[in-house]
């Protein structure tokens, strides 16, 4: 965990200095008072400090990181996680091109077997329900625009 | 117009039919959300949001706000049949919840939560009615830099009541407040760290980081170990016996109190007023060692405090355009979706809303009594949902969601980026509430410095020497220095799980 902590500490470090050095793009005083890059500096310069402080606290001072805290999941748990974050991707890369309905159908049935259910036909009528019907109720009876995809379905 | 005639008015928008079925509806679904483990209200309520785009703007507004006191309800279910908390306010209801569930005597323990919220929640309608106008009106009278100094108060409330690490959570709120500031200026109109990203110009879209760090953040760390057993138990009874409503009285009117009063001070969370209940029931009964072991004021109690804290905070949101928690935050949001601010001005440009969704939350209570004593076996039913296909049902609902707000996949990447996001920063334990709220607050808190400053020439004297803004400034101050409020802090964090 402490090495969690120092970690997201020099990230948000960097992530200040970044901030700090695009506000330079804009200008910081106009003709009618502070302009777009006041609060981003001060701001950025404030986060920066604290996240400093909160390196130099959890590196040698007394730490609220819980050292006991295991931070990576069993084998099984990270498995389960790395397929969802990559069927989640797929889909954000299927969306447009081929449309709500199929991306969706994919999606919900490439999951439930991957995360250990063995029932074919009740896995294939959840996706039929979660796509098609989802996006009936969505799209035809509460106006939602959904996307529409190459094929038009 | 005087305040009775508001009331009057109020009372006719919502006994609407359709304002009636969009309750009804509401109320519905934040039960559901409440009850699936793995969908908190912040999520949930951020999902649904879509369901209102065709909805005008009094019916989508009644819903979202029945779905976010429904889901306060809904937590219950699981607490008690699943020793798991639905949402984090229910965490003290497994204690003495579940305790009666493996009695066989779940029925009362869910009867007497649902008369409990509905009492707690009553109450705190009635005086949210009463004290939402006045503080509005007062609230008129701030200028930008009252108006920073009382967003500075609502931030440090959240950030002093986050999780264990003080600099954590400032840390937190100054993430939200960078994210903030993407998009165009707020006081010029100027794009400002868009990278020429065509999407960025309107911002970070709060929606979908909500539903990233509540919704797909918690899936993936249920994902860990997703095993839940439900304890199979009569649901028959739902009325508690004679004896059980004499001792459940006083806890119902005390959980009341606390909760309303709590749910008054933004940034509180559900949790403490719940924590706080049972600790006072524990205090004041003649046998505080049977506490844990299913009696029913540790039900009762905590119960109430949270539909009267649910109530009660949207008090900061009504009157003052103060998000007191994410969920609040998210309603926030669908505020402005749906073309409304939240605040004093509300009050005069559209009392039709204001008054006609307090009244809406006379009547979702009554909903909510009537649709949960019946309905609860039903309610049972759905925890025995593989998570196999609730998990990729709820994703499918979050992707619907993000989506359909901008009609954007770049929203649905941002929902995805900050459920990773989510993840780690849940798994080292850093409060993700800070960030949530400042990131909805920060453009308004950027033009009420900016403005301050202008109208000073630059001098940030002013907000020191005007004195609603000092004596604002000094609460904020108390706020996150004071030990004791750190404390409350830490315990809420710790018990949360941040």
């Amino acid at each position: 965990m402490k090495r969690a902590w120092q970690i997201t500490c020099i990230a948000f470090v960097v992530l200040s200095a970044l901030t700090i050095l695009l506000s330079f793009d804009y200008p910081y005083r106009d003709r009618l008072g502070p302009g777009p890059a006041f609060f981003p500096i001060w701001l950025s310069i404030i986060t920066g400090a604290l996240a400093l402080a909160l390196f130099i606290q959890t590196t040698w001072g007394g730490s609220a990181a819980d050292a006991a805290v295991k931070l990576l999941p069993e084998r099984q748990g990270a498995r389960r996680i790395v397929i969802i974050l990559l069927a989640l991707l797929a889909c954000l890369a299927l969306l447009e091109p081929l449309g709500f309905r199929i991306s969706l159908f994919l999606f919900l049935l490439f999951l439930p077997p991957a995360l250990g259910v063995s029932n074919r036909w009740g896995t294939l009528l959840f996706a039929l329900a979660g796509s098609f019907g989802i996006f009936h109720v969505f799209y035809y009876w509460l106006k939602v625009p959904l996307p529409m995809g190459m094929f038009g379905i | 117009m005087d305040a009775l005639q508001y009331w009057i008015q109020g009372f006719s928008v919502a006994t609407m039919p359709m304002n009636l079925l969009y309750a009804f509806i509401g109320c519905i679904l934040g039960t559901l959300i409440g009850v699936l483990p793995g969908l908190g209200p912040a999520a949930g309520t951020a999902i649904l949001i879509p369901v209102t785009f065709s909805l005008d703007p009094i019916g989508g507004i009644i819903m979202l706000t029945a779905i976010y006191y429904g889901a306060m309800y809904g937590g219950t279910i699981t607490s008690v049949l699943v020793n798991v908390p639905g949402e984090a306010a229910s965490v003290i209801t497994c204690l003495d919840g579940f305790q009666m569930a493996k009695q066989g005597r779940a029925g009362p323990a869910l009867g007497i939560a649902a008369i409990g919220s509905f009492i707690g929640g009553t109450f705190a309608t009635f005086a949210l009615m009463v004290v939402s106008l006045p503080l509005a009106t007062f609230a008129l009278r701030f200028g930008p830099p009252e108006v920073f100094s009382l967003l500075l108060v609502g931030l440090s409330l959240v950030t002093g009541l986050s999780g264990r690490s003080l600099l954590a959570a400032l840390i937190m709120t100054g993430f939200g407040l960078m994210l903030s500031m993407i998009g165009m200026d707020p006081v010029r109109g100027a794009p400002r760290f868009t990278f020429g990203i065509p999407p960025l110009y309107d911002g970070v879209g709060f929606i979908p980081v909500v539903m990233g760090l509540f919704g797909v953040g918690e899936i993936l760390l249920s994902m860990e170990a997703p095993v839940m057993e439900v304890i199979r138990t009569k649901l028959t009874d739902l009325l508690p016996r004679r004896e059980e409503w004499r001792v459940s009285s006083g806890a119902v009117c005390r959980g009341t109190v606390i909760g309303f009063f709590l749910g008054l001070i933004p940034g509180i969370g559900a949790i403490i007023p719940t924590f706080l209940a049972y600790v006072v029931e524990k205090k004041v009964s003649k046998h505080p060692e049977k506490f844990g072991t299913g009696v029913i004021e540790g039900v009762a109690s905590p119960e109430t405090a949270n539909n009267a804290y649910a109530n009660g905070a949207m008090v900061p949101l009504l009157s003052l355009g103060i998000p007191g928690s994410p969920t609040l935050a998210v309603l926030m949001g669908a505020f402005i979706i749906h073309g409304l601010t939240p605040g004093p001005f509300l009050f005069q440009e559209r009392p039709d809303v204001v008054w006609g969704l307090i009244a809406s939350m006379y009547l979702g209570n009554v909903i909510l009594l009537v649709l949960n004593l019946p309905l609860v076996g039903l309610w049972a039913k759905l925890l025995e949902i593989r998570y196999q296909f609730l998990y990729p049902g709820i994703l499918l609902f979050c992707i619907l969601g993000a989506y359909s707000l901008n009609q954007s996949v770049f929203d649905v990447g941002v929902m995805i980026a900050f459920g990773a996001l989510g993840y780690i920063f849940r798994k080292i334990d850093w409060p993700l509430a800070p960030t949530v709220l400042a990131l909805i607050l920060g453009p308004m808190m950027e033009r009420a410095l900016r403005t301050s400053l202008e109208m000073s020439a630059g001098d940030l004297s002013i907000l020191v020497t005007r004195p609603i803004s000092l004596v604002l400034l000094i609460v904020a101050a108390v706020v996150l220095l004071t030990p004791g409020v750190r404390l409350l802090g830490r315990k809420a964090g710790k018990d949360a799980g941040g």
